[in-house]
């Protein structure tokens, strides 16, 4: 498959992704349920636009590490300062 | 260096010489940018230094007196912000601008135009946040701004506001810093320069833009919301809503505490050199002095609650960071016996650079130790808020500014080429030394005495008094150092290449002070020696061994190196070089930001008040950012060389080009700002109560805008795609058409984003009658700002985009893509962001 043909179906699936996404919210799930898949969906999307579209894939793994320090250090923040209140 | 052999050297850069004033608003060299650094640190510390001796002044007796109330609280919290952020970081920046260059060898920073931009955003949120002494009085919340002494109802002097955007603008340069320094430090070290053999003081500075990079992502999403609700009118740190003033203590501690080795890594790394050329002896345990950095450097981002135990966060999460606190200092120890053992095992020569390092070493021990006490949750109910932590932190902080003076003596004949007055030096750490204990050592025995207020028990008057004489002292010491420097600059000795016997790295084998293109030639440390690559074959050897320290000598007594003294060279013939050292255009970019942001700071409740006051704050504003297009664009159309390859190490960048790994270093620190405006809503919507939150949101606000904002955004990245694939088609007219398109459907975005906005604004009727605004409650100021936020990075990309269309238009990309390519990914970042934001404001 060209690298056209690959960034086409790309797109097509985050556009489909992104409709199932909102469908979510009408498909009668516990809200909860519904939440994660919401939420897991965002990731998907997100993990294909940055592997593909922003290369990635091509590049060293070092630069995804890098990307993947920010999300923790975000992630680290978002739950922790979260459950403190809990 | 002669006048003349300067003016040669400088030839044909386009840099006019020191003794011209223009040199420094327009030099971009590493070297230049690090006395700018030095020297307007050393002017902050005067600043924020007199602030404080006002304060011991006013401690002299206790109560109201010398300084009003409000000028007291003014000055406790301009004084901590001044020290911390103007002074330290800063000054320890100074010397790393000047010399990780030459002791990884390379030619420059990877980015010298942003060098420049960092200096020039630092020295004018400096002078905005003198500017807002004259706006009411300046921010007089304390220096840790919490909340909600920091919203307009506590704070209401428009200078406060000003203070806040001089910490963004601050914020800025550190940002492109890091950026820059990490691009640099990663890619650009000479052959053989590994990481193993780096030494220690680049060490130091690398972790420490490591975690710069991440930290300061979390203040500046502090310090935006902060913004927001001062000058637009949201509710984040509303006192009457749930959670704001710990969201607030979240935000700035997990910024905060790496903060302190932010500020202490360089100290730490000044230790280490000077201890190392002093005692001639390679550190103790090297590797292990490294591996307990790296661990510090990764436990500081764990460790922020530890300021927060006297709030009403529950006893789990407090006892788990006090754990995670111990456990940080477990590799302090590591690094304390490695510097104890060094002595031991060297020869000590008692210079002032090593005095001052020594200084710093016996202070640091003191205020770790008092520092363990807070660390522990039940000692901290007792000690927070008292003077305990006042002497506490002063013994860290100033501690390691104790180490950085050494490092200004040490690296001063380097710099200046003039050997400083070795007795005044040690008259200078005398005084020092003793003031220092005077002021802070009395506040262990005062520690009942309540933090930031001028009121304290009769009982420790004569305490207080002893610190106040200690301050002075303290303060007298500068003097002795700032008549010493002077002079010596003036008419000191030369100090030749090397004035240090035992020294190994890379900066002492190079004249003082070294030439424009630092090196004759490619430097290599290939054979474990620093060597210059000229052309085919030829080789030149230095008297440098290695550049960590050499091997450990069996004695600790015999010179591993003669430093470098054989190093002579013509540099002009010898180097060859076609890089740039001058633009006027980052001084601009500083000039306008300062202009925009003092416009900004006279906004309230998203508006500028009516008069002439309001017509002067919206002209600036307008001014300003108009300037700052401008100069942006200037900057980005001018030819300028930066340093090019091939650099040697790289790891573990390899192949990842300089320019592409700053945006992906700059995009790594957007994530943790989203990521902190994200977790800022989690928090308050926990807070809240998660599922009570529908309660705050009308029923007008739907799913629909945001889907058909997520397609136009997706759409719009897809046709980014589409232009890196004709640009390498090299297909002009698919380029522009393809960059066309994700204009106009980021414009879209915009449009869309705005008829949802003002339909909202202009609700009717209902639960919000009044419409729903930004500052109608806590959902709307988070849905507000955050999509704002995003919005804003949106219309940076469209501009962004536009240059590009008009360059495309013009031919241009077809050969080289890179631009595009870079584009696209800041483009697709923007893009994954709302991906997170549509189910986040629109569904859940």
């Amino acid at each position: 498959m060209s690298k056209l043909k690959l960034y086409t179906a790309i797109y097509v699936v985050l556009f489909v992704l992104a409709t199932g996404q909102t469908l979510v919210e009408f498909a009668g799930l516990d809200y909860w349920v519904g939440l994660w898949v919401i939420l897991g969906l965002s990731f998907v999307k997100a993990l294909f636009v940055a592997v593909y579209y922003q290369h990635l894939r091509w590049e060293p793994r070092s630069v995804s590490f890098v990307m993947l320090v920010g999300l923790l250090a975000a992630l680290a923040l978002t739950i922790a300062a979260s459950y403190s209140i809990l | 260096m002669s006048a003349e052999a300067e003016q040669s050297t400088d030839h044909g850069h386009g840099l006019p010489p020191a003794s011209s004033v223009k040199r420094w608003l327009v030099t971009t060299n590493h070297k230049d940018v690090g006395i700018l650094y030095t020297v307007t640190a050393l002017f902050f510390l005067v600043f924020g230094g007199v602030l404080a001796l006002l304060m011991r002044i006013q401690l002299w007796t206790p109560g109201e007196g010398f300084l009003a109330a409000v000028s007291y609280n003014q000055a406790v919290s301009a004084h901590g912000l001044i020290m911390i952020f103007w002074f330290l970081s800063p000054f320890a920046f100074g010397f790393a601008n000047y010399v990780v260059p030459l002791q990884i060898g390379a030619r420059d920073l990877a980015f010298p135009r942003l060098n420049a931009l960092s200096y020039w955003l630092y020295l004018f949120s400096g002078i905005l946040f003198g500017v807002s002494f004259f706006q009411g009085g300046t921010f007089a919340g304390g220096w840790t701004m919490y909340a909600p002494l920091n919203i307009p109802v506590y704070t209401p002097n428009i200078g406060a506001s000003t203070a806040v955007l001089a910490l963004v603008l601050f914020v800025a340069s550190v940002t492109v810093s890091s950026v820059n320094f990490l691009t640099s430090m990663h890619r650009m070290r000479a052959e053989g320069m590994t990481l193993r053999r780096m030494p220690l003081f680049s060490w130091t500075i690398l972790l420490t833009v490591w975690m710069m990079l991440f930290a300061f992502a979390a203040l500046l999403a502090a310090l935006l919301i902060l913004s927001s609700d001062r000058l637009l009118g949201t509710q984040y740190f509303a006192a009457t809503d749930a959670g704001g003033s710990l969201l607030w203590a979240h935000l700035f501690w997990f910024f905060g505490h790496p903060e302190v080795y932010i500020v202490f890594f360089p100290a730490l790394g000044v230790m280490a050199e000077t201890f190392q050329t002093f005692t001639g002896r390679r550190i103790v345990g090297r590797k292990w002095f490294i591996a307990a950095m790296v661990l510090v450097a990764l436990q500081s981002f764990v460790v922020w609650m530890h300021h927060m135990f006297l709030t009403s966060i529950n006893l789990q999460i407090k006892t788990l960071f006090m754990a995670t606190t111990i456990g940080i200092s477990l590799p302090f120890d590591l690094m304390v016996f490695a510097l104890i053992y060094t002595l031991i095992k060297g020869r000590v020569r008692f210079t002032t650079p090593f005095l001052f390092s020594f200084g710093a070493l016996v202070l640091f021990i003191i205020g770790g130790i008092t520092g363990v006490f807070l660390g522990a949750v039940v000692l901290d109910y007792e000690f927070r808020g008292t003077y305990w932590v006042v002497a506490h932190f002063h013994y860290v902080m100033v501690g390691g500014v104790t180490a950085l003076f050494g490092g200004l003596y040490y690296w001063f004949p380097k710099m200046t080429g003039k050997m400083y007055d070795e007795f005044l030096g040690k008259v200078h750490f005398a005084l020092y030394f003793v003031g220092f204990n005077l002021l802070y050592f009395p506040m262990f025995l005062a520690w009942e005495t309540p933090r930031r207020d001028f009121v304290y028990p009769e009982a420790f008057v004569s305490l207080h008094q002893l610190s106040t004489v200690g301050g002075f002292i303290l303060g007298a010491s500068f003097l002795v150092m700032f008549y010493n420097l002077s002079k010596s600059l003036l008419v000191g000795e030369e100090a030749g290449d090397n004035p240090w016997a035992y020294s190994v790295t890379t900066e002492w084998a190079l004249p003082s002070p070294p030439p424009l293109e630092n090196f004759p030639g490619r430097p290599t440390f290939e054979t474990g020696m620093l060597e210059f690559r000229r052309g085919p074959g030829g080789t030149e050897r230095s008297g440098v061994e290695a550049a960590d320290g050499g091997e450990p000598t069996a004695d600790g007594g015999e010179p591993s190196t003669d430093g470098g003294a054989a190093y002579v060279a013509e540099i002009e013939a010898e180097s060859g070089h076609d890089e740039d050292h001058a633009s006027p255009w980052p001084f601009a970019i500083g000039l306008a930001s300062f202009v925009a942001l003092l416009g900004f700071s006279g906004l309230q409740q998203g508006g500028f008040p009516t008069g002439l006051s309001g017509g002067f704050y919206a002209g600036l504003t307008g001014g300003g950012l108009v300037l700052l297009g401008w100069t942006l664009v200037r900057l980005a159309r001018e030819r300028f060389n930066g340093p090019v390859g091939p650099f040697g190490e790289s790891w573990p960048f390899e192949n990842v080009e300089n320019t592409k790994l700053g945006v992906w270093l700059f995009l790594a620190s957007d994530v943790v700002l989203f990521g902190a405006f994200i977790g800022s809503y989690v928090f308050i919507r926990v807070a809240h109560g998660w599922t009570d939150w529908h309660d705050l949101i009308p029923e007008a606000h739907v799913v629909l805008p945001g889907l058909i904002n997520t397609y136009l955004l997706l759409t719009s990245s897809f046709a980014v795609v589409l232009a890196l694939v004709a640009a390498e088609r090299e297909s002009r007219w698919g380029l522009v058409a393809s960059l066309g398109l994700t204009f106009a459907l980021g414009v879209a975005f915009l449009v869309n984003k705005a008829l949802e906005w003002l339909h909202l604004f202009d609700l009717h009727g209902g639960a919000f009658a009044g419409g729903w605004l930004p500052s109608t409650n806590v959902a709307s100021s988070t849905f507000y700002l955050t999509t704002g936020l995003h919005g804003l990075h949106v219309i940076a990309g469209l501009f962004i985009s536009l240059y590009l269309i008009a360059r495309a238009w013009g031919g241009a990309y077809l050969d080289d893509e890179r631009p595009v390519e870079y584009f696209g990914l800041y483009w697709h970042f923007v893009d994954i962001v709302w991906l997170f934001l549509f189910p986040l404001f629109y569904i859940l």
